[in-house]
């Protein structure tokens, strides 16, 4: 049987060999330390003729012994650190391992390095080690002995071989940094500390002072110093100076009592990216001038490791820090023109992935120029990428600049088309077709592009990424053909929803095919083994910090081992791109209006796809859960579920917790009649969004349509109309036609309220289209709706078709509706009933009680007070004409009542805080 | 006079011996240099004999497609190493009353002496542990010194060896110095109970600088060289430190006439030429036959780009100190730029003979290579160069450019960018980065470098220049940018006249022709001052032709015309056919003008 045969297999050797000539990892004191345990765990083997026992000494079971082997495998993958642990630390770890035999492992393991005294003894610990790997002579194949092909064996050649390649200084070095890395953990082992003791004064016989360097320098302190103080001269402050000096450095030499030993390169490597990880994920967790100065750390100890630039880069970036963000990036390519590979993920090289090279350089510059909200900058940069890359035939980096363009297309809103899409050199080239082309069809042209770029060269992770970006092209806008022949060509001027769809479920593919695709396929990134550690020594701390009384309760202490993280097998990347596809669907169903595809879909991406996610993504999934609860259970319950999601994601540094909290904050401030808060919150909007015309779009549509519908509910007509007039031109320059239908509808309200009924239809109607040929039903409902209530302030004639209309939307509006339409739906039937003289009341009272009443529990709930003093008048009305007094005043109490409330809004104080 | 010079005389001599007893040498050197460079007394000291403001006519430009090749080339050497004496200095100002400052005695004659003299003995063979063994114990300051100094000498040589013994994979690791912890310690104790001297102050100086404490370190290098001013390696540490010329006015210097040579080397260092070049001439009156201050002078007339002048007091340096190896680096770099490659020959056979493991040596004779065009081999004198000094910031530069030359780009970008990392402030690296990536058809990317250069050296016509034309590429064509980096280089002496010429052009292709019009008249008046003509001269004189003609300005026009007889090709005949057309047009209309019929 062999040990661990198999476990990484050739792919570690290879991997090992391709980190490059120079690249073996270097020989520490820790590493020395792990071989030593490999040894025990695969002691050489017998000579034949001697029958090999089951179990090497120590072990008493075969559990026991594989989770020796897990240990060690854990120790030469894990990448929690740059630097190796210290020797107390290592102890610590193993002791947890090593219960069963009673520490029998960490003495043995302090006692063989302490006695390490010489190079001589490092040359017969690396002969011996050497014993492991060979297979003994006429060994069968259930001997037990190490696979020289296993992770731990090729770590154990490695070592070998970079001690027999070591010159004489080298030894040196390592002894020197053995000797510091036993003193290290000397304090706290007080077994090991006689034999350590020992070997010093050994060491300084047999040591050049040179070696032997923190002897050497107390050495000369005790001799240079202690006699002087002695002088006479010294006064006792001058001794009292040199004690706390004293103490002041002996806190300097615990700092470097450790000797600065980096970890292999795979495992520096591997902790690279888990840092970049982390950033993407959620820069808030990683303060910036910590993670800089550990970064320097990092690189003062490997400056040729440039790969901790690209990281400086990525966390002033996500910090927002423009100008280290740029001097960190060109800092950067100028080194290592991105030749270490920002897209490899792993140390593995797959010649099709490494889009090294200055076109990379670009392409991040533009990236970089996009997030910092500088449209132009970014344009120019990612023109001047495309031509490179095609200069160089680098048709992966083409293909990601493809995507990056199209995703700075769609993010930025742009006006016009001539000027500000780069040179018409290199685009208009690219895009092949010599008319001019509006945004958006360039975008439509680009995306295709690289999604068949992306296909031909299997980039699934690109693939899926142009399929997202294509579902939501499709969302928002009407694909027209670029060219339409002859005169009467048939164009369907409508979203298409399949389309939508199609691209979402081709995104998902990323989840089966990222095999394929090299930058996915980094499934053992070493994360695994640094969890499975980390496990380990909290529970060996946990368990140290127990009374010795519970250790001998714990014989079978399994349980301490027992772990959550299992490797998945999907690596983050792709699970965030997979998540993302839920995350669009969600949104596209707000689109067209089913709230519960919404939450489900949303409720999905919460759930599965969590851990993944980046906090910004996970955080949009939490709003659109609080937004249905708000729509559909009222202010309380959403806040509170805010209150949870705020723990979670502190509202000052995620954006979207922020901007929802403000938009609930102004919709009940609107409900309540708190004008002046609103307008407050409005202003607030204002503010958020960046100054640069054409950044930040969105946010400034959503202000001016809640500055619009705060001067409706304050009753200023005009000024509202003036302030939808002017946003509906904005969203048309930008070509926002999904925005355009709700600024509609708006400025249809408009009318309505201040009594131009006949002004509001055409609006409300040019609303309605715009709604059919987007797909967005439960919008049109309400704009059905609308026209619904505008047909009947035309007068009681109209009743019926009023009606008629408010029929039509129902069922969209009950079955999908937030509780304020339903409510309004619920009153339009009721008018609309009222209204009609040829009906009843006292024919059919429940037609109308029974919308009515829905409506003003909905209301209730909603704390709207306006529509709610409204349905309590057209209940007292009905009651009166049936008759019933009672109710009837009821009702009318409840209509003061929130009259009152809405002239007098009350608390205004407390408001802003929910 | 004399008297003064006799009191710098009486100075000098005590300084270079007491820096030589405590193995200052580089110190001692310059110390001893400058004491036979004090005028002798006997001749009239002629006023101001050197100073010959040199502004004579344009310098030749180097003939390399990198044009910024070798300017200022001084690189200072921060490393205190016996031999390694770095030659930069400062200037008296005359009619000032110097601070006088008494020369501290040596220890008299203690019990430790003859340990001492020993160690010293030990110090000068470089066994330097031995020597601080021998002094343990010994409580005089010399004594103390000596022992720390000769630590901190171990301590860096032993840093040197671990560096290249560490060297990884991964690059080098942090070898560091592993005495400064131990040699902090006790000289801050020294230095608060005051049981210090000015040496061990410099020492501590050092320390801290290692230890990179930038702001102490400044404060007792200030304390050390206000107490013993003659200690100029201090000095010179103390102008490493002060990276711009706010920290070095905010330094507590006493007035001391040592100050002045400080003053001017760091004023060289800050690249503020006019103050250094005055000072160093105010110091010339009393160290009349010094080669440093003559050195000194011939770089900052080096960077101030007056070959002529630099060239002639290079030669007698070279003349009267033929083993001379410092400064002898920007004297190559100088005769590269005059493209005199014999001189070049025998200056690098000169210095490759006296010591060819220097890294001027080294630079030098990659400089010649380079000038030969033999590109690989001047690329590997740079990289042995940088092999002896790792910080030897202008042949990481050179070294860029040598790259270029042989098509190396990602080489050249690795070269400049070490520069650039070493010495921030070094524009002509950061000018190579932007011209290598304009180069490699990255105009826009390269613009990020450019402009790190031009914002160091906002006045240098030739940064701006590169910057516009980058932005008029073909590939950005941002022409207004380009016209205002244009403008900025107009308004910065643009020498060679391109930007001029480039307004003028550019604001035609804008149509505005007012702007055009008004630019071309500049660059015409520059040209026939330059008495230059060709193309540009051409094309001037028929755009404002036509200008002149097409808003009425016909005699302007005509003027314009008969100048571009003068020359031969199709701008004549177009000329001659304006001519025509404005006779037609004055006699078409001649009620419109009146002179026409005067004449």
């Amino acid at each position: 049987m062999n040990v661990f045969a198999g476990v990484g297999g050739g792919a570690v050797g290879k991997e090992a060999a391709s980190v490059g000539g120079g690249a073996l990892l270097e020989v520490t004191p820790h590493k020395l330390a792990v071989c030593h345990l490999v040894q025990i765990f695969a002691p050489p083997p017998p000579q034949a003729g001697v029958a090999a026992p089951a179990l090497p000494f120590p072990f008493e079971s075969v559990a026991h012994h594989n989770r020796l082997g897990l240990f060690l495998f854990a120790l030469t993958r894990s990448c929690e650190d740059f630097l190796e642990p210290p020797l107390e630390e290592l102890l610590r770890q193993l002791k947890a391992v090593d219960s069963l035999v009673n520490g029998w492992l960490c003495q043995q393991l302090t006692s063989t390095l302490s006695v390490l005294n010489s190079p001589d003894d490092l040359f017969n610990f690396f002969d011996k080690l050497r014993g492991v790997l060979s297979a003994p002579e006429g060994a069968n194949v259930e001997d037990e002995f190490l696979d020289p092909n296993s992770q731990l064996g090729v770590f154990l050649r490695c070592c070998i071989l970079s001690f027999n390649t070591m010159a004489f200084e080298g030894v040196c070095h390592l002894l020197a940094n053995l000797v510091e890395y036993c003193n290290s953990s000397e304090t706290s082992y007080d077994f090991a500390e006689d034999e350590a003791f020992n070997s010093e004064i050994e060491m300084s016989n047999f040591m050049d002072a040179n070696i032997h360097v923190r002897d050497a320098i107390f050495d000369k302190y005790s001799k240079g110093y202690a006699p002087e103080s002695h002088m006479g001269e010294g006064s006792s402050s001058l001794v009292h100076a040199s004690t706390s000096l004293h103490d002041f450095d002996e806190g300097i030499f615990k700092a470097e009592d450790n000797p600065d030993c980096l970890r292999s390169r795979w495992q520096l490597e591997a902790y690279l990216n888990q840092q970049a990880d982390i950033l993407e994920k959620d820069p808030s967790l990683v303060p910036l001038n910590s993670f800089n100065a550990t970064m320097s750390q990092l690189q003062a100890l490997a400056p040729e490791l440039h790969r901790v630039q690209f990281l400086q880069y990525l966390n002033a970036l996500t910090h927002d820090d423009y100008i280290a963000a740029l001097d960190n990036l060109h800092r950067y390519f100028d080194y290592s023109a991105g030749m270490q590979g920002i897209f490899s993920r792993s140390s593995s090289s797959f010649q099709d992935i490494i889009v090294g090279k200055y076109e990379s350089a670009l392409l991040c510059l533009g990236n970089l120029h996009c997030y910092f909200g500088h449209p132009k900058k970014a344009l120019e940069a990612f023109t001047e990428a495309v031509r490179v890359s095609q200069m160089n035939n680098d048709d992966s980096c083409l293909a990601y600049i493809l995507g990056a363009i199209s995703n700075l297309l769609s993010k930025i809103g742009m006006s016009s088309t001539i000027g500000t899409i780069g040179s018409p050199y290199s685009l208009g080239n690219n895009i092949g077709l010599g008319t001019p082309l509006s945004i958006q069809q360039q975008l439509l042209v680009l995306l295709k592009r690289s999604l068949k770029r992306a296909d031909t060269l299997k980039l699934t992770s690109l693939v899926s990424f142009d399929h997202l970006s294509l579902a939501k092209f499709d969302l928002k806008h009407v694909q027209r053909p670029l060219v339409s022949f002859g005169p009467n060509a048939y164009t369907k001027l409508r979203t298409c929803p399949a389309d939508v769809c199609k691209n979402l479920r081709l995104s998902s593919h990323v989840l089966t095919d990222f095999g394929v695709d090299g930058l996915s396929a980094s499934s053992d990134n070493g994360s695994f083994s640094t969890s499975w550690l980390r496990n380990l020594s909290a529970a060996s701390n946990s368990w140290c910090s127990s009374s010795t009384k519970s250790r001998k309760v714990l014989t079978n202490d399994f349980d301490n081992f027992h772990f959550h993280a299992q490797p998945s097998p999907i690596p983050a990347a792709v699970l965030q791109l997979a998540g993302s596809a839920y995350l669009l669907r969600a949104t596209a169903w707000e689109h067209y209006g089913s709230a519960p595809m919404v939450r489900m879909n949303s409720l999905v991406y919460a759930t599965c796809f969590a851990d993944a996610a980046s906090s910004s993504e996970l955080s949009l999934a939490y709003v659109k859960l609080i937004q249905h609860l708000a729509a559909f259970k009222g202010y309380s319950a959403a806040f509170s579920a805010l209150k949870l999601a705020e723990e979670k994601f502190p509202s000052t540094a995620n954006s979207h917790i922020q901007l929802l909290k403000m938009q609930l904050l102004h919709e009940r401030a609107l409900h309540r009649g708190q004008l002046k808060i609103a307008q407050q919150i409005c202003d607030e909007f204002g503010v958020l969004s960046s100054s640069v015309s054409g950044v930040d779009i969105e946010l400034k549509t959503e202000a001016s349509l809640r500055h619009a519908r705060t001067l409706l509910a304050a009753k200023q007509f005009s000024q509202a109309a003036n302030v939808a007039n002017s946003l509906f031109s904005t969203c048309y320059k930008y070509n926002m036609q999904v925005e355009n239908a709700n600024v509609l509808l708006l400025l249809a309200e408009i009318h309505k309220n201040s009594d131009n009924a006949v002004l509001g239809l055409p609006y409300a109607l040019a609303s309605q289209s715009f709604c059919k040929s987007f797909n967005l039903d439960l919008l049109e409902a309400s704009a059905t709706l609308t026209l619904a209530e505008l047909w009947l302030a035309l007068g009681s004639t109209h009743a019926k078709r009023a009606l008629s209309l408010a029929c039509q939307s129902l069922p969209m509006i009950l079955g999908h509706g937030g509780m304020e339409l339903r409510a309004r739906a619920h009153i339009v039937l009721a008018k609309c009933h009222l209204s009609d003289p040829k009906f009843k009341v006292t024919e059919d009272p429940c037609s109308v009680l029974d919308p009515l009443n829905q409506a003003v529990e909905d209301l209730q709930v909603l704390e709207y007070h306006e529509m709610a003093a409204e349905a309590y008048y057209l209940k007292a009305l009905v009651y009166n004409n049936l008759g019933k007094l009672d109710e009837r005043e009821e009702a009318a109490a409840s209509f003061r009542e929130h009259t009152i409330a809405l002239e007098n809004p009350y608390n205004e104080a407390d408001s802003l805080s929910y | 006079m004399a008297s003064t010079k006799e009191t710098y005389r009486v100075e000098l001599r005590a300084a270079a011996r007491q820096l030589g007893e405590r193995g200052l040498y580089s110190a001692a050197k310059w110390a001893a240099e400058l004491l036979v460079g004090i005028d002798p007394d006997g001749t009239p000291a002629p006023s101001a004999p050197m100073d010959t403001p040199s502004s004579s006519g344009s310098a030749a430009s180097g003939g390399r497609l990198l044009h910024l090749h070798r300017s200022g080339g001084s690189s200072f050497r921060r490393r205190l190493r016996p031999g390694g004496g770095a030659s930069e200095a400062g200037t008296p100002l005359g009619g000032v009353s110097y601070v006088s400052t008494p020369i501290p005695d040596d220890d008299a004659f203690d019990v430790g002496a003859d340990k001492y003299l020993l160690a010293k003995t030990y110090f000068d063979c470089r066994e330097y542990r031995r020597a601080a063994h021998v002094l343990r114990g010994q409580a005089g300051r010399r004594a103390v010194f000596l022992r720390c100094y000769a630590l901190y000498i171990a301590g860096e040589k032993r840093k040197e060896e671990e560096t290249i013994e560490h060297e990884g994979s991964l690059g080098k690791s942090n070898a560091v110095n592993q005495e400064l912890v131990a040699l902090e310690r006790e000289l801050s104790t020294h230095r608060r109970t005051g049981a210090i001297d000015s040496f061990g102050l410099y020492l501590y100086g050092i320390v801290l600088r290692d230890k990179d404490c930038e702001g102490l370190a400044r404060t007792v290098l200030v304390e050390s060289v206000n107490s013993y001013p003659w200690n100029w390696s201090a000095w010179l540490e103390l102008q490493s430190l002060c990276t711009s010329s706010d920290i070095l006015n905010n330094l507590n210097l006493k007035n001391h006439w040592m100050k002045d040579f400080f003053l001017a080397s760091a004023h060289l260092e800050l690249k503020m030429h006019e103050e250094a070049l005055k000072r160093y001439e105010r110091l010339m009156r009393f160290f009349r036959c010094s080669d440093y201050i003559q050195a000194q002078i011939a770089t900052v007339q080096y960077s101030m780009r007056d070959l002529d002048e630099a060239d002639m007091i290079f030669e007698e340096l070279l003349r009267t100190d033929p083993f001379r190896v410092d400064s002898m680096d920007v004297y190559s770099n100088l005769l590269y730029a005059k493209e005199s490659s014999t001189a070049l020959s025998f200056l690098a056979h000169r210095v490759f003979l006296t010591d060819k493991y220097r890294p001027e040596s080294c630079c030098i004779i990659a400089n010649y290579y380079s000038l030969k065009g033999q590109h690989e081999k001047s690329v590997l004198y740079f990289q042995r160069a940088l092999k002896l000094n790792r910080k030897y910031l202008s042949a990481w530069t050179l070294m860029g450019h040598e790259f270029v030359e042989l098509k190396n780009t990602p080489a050249a970008i690795d070269a400049y960018r070490r520069a650039v990392d070493i010495n921030p402030r070094d524009y002509r690296a950061w000018y190579g980065l932007g011209q290598i990536y304009e180069m490699m058809g990255m105009p826009f990317y390269a613009l990020y470098y450019f402009r790190k250069s031009s914002c160091l050296q906002p006045n240098d016509a030739r940064l701006w220049n590169a910057m516009a034309q980058c932005y008029e590429s073909d590939q950005l064509q941002m022409i207004e940018e380009a016209i205002k980096c244009y403008e900025r280089s107009a308004n910065s002496n643009d020498t060679e006249g391109i930007a001029l010429h480039q307004l003028a052009k550019l604001h035609g292709m804008l149509g505005q022709s007012e702007e055009a019009a008004f630019y071309y008249k500049k660059d015409l008046e520059r040209m026939e001052v330059e008495e230059r003509q060709g193309q540009n001269f051409v094309e001037a004189l028929l755009f404002l032709a036509k200008h002149c003609r097409n808003i009425g300005r016909f005699e302007e026009a005509e003027l314009y015309c008969t100048k571009l007889l003068d020359y031969t090709g199709p701008e004549k005949e177009t000329a001659k056919s304006i001519l025509q057309g404005l006779k037609r047009a004055q006699s078409g209309y001649p009620s419109m003008d009146i002179d026409h019929f005067a004449m």
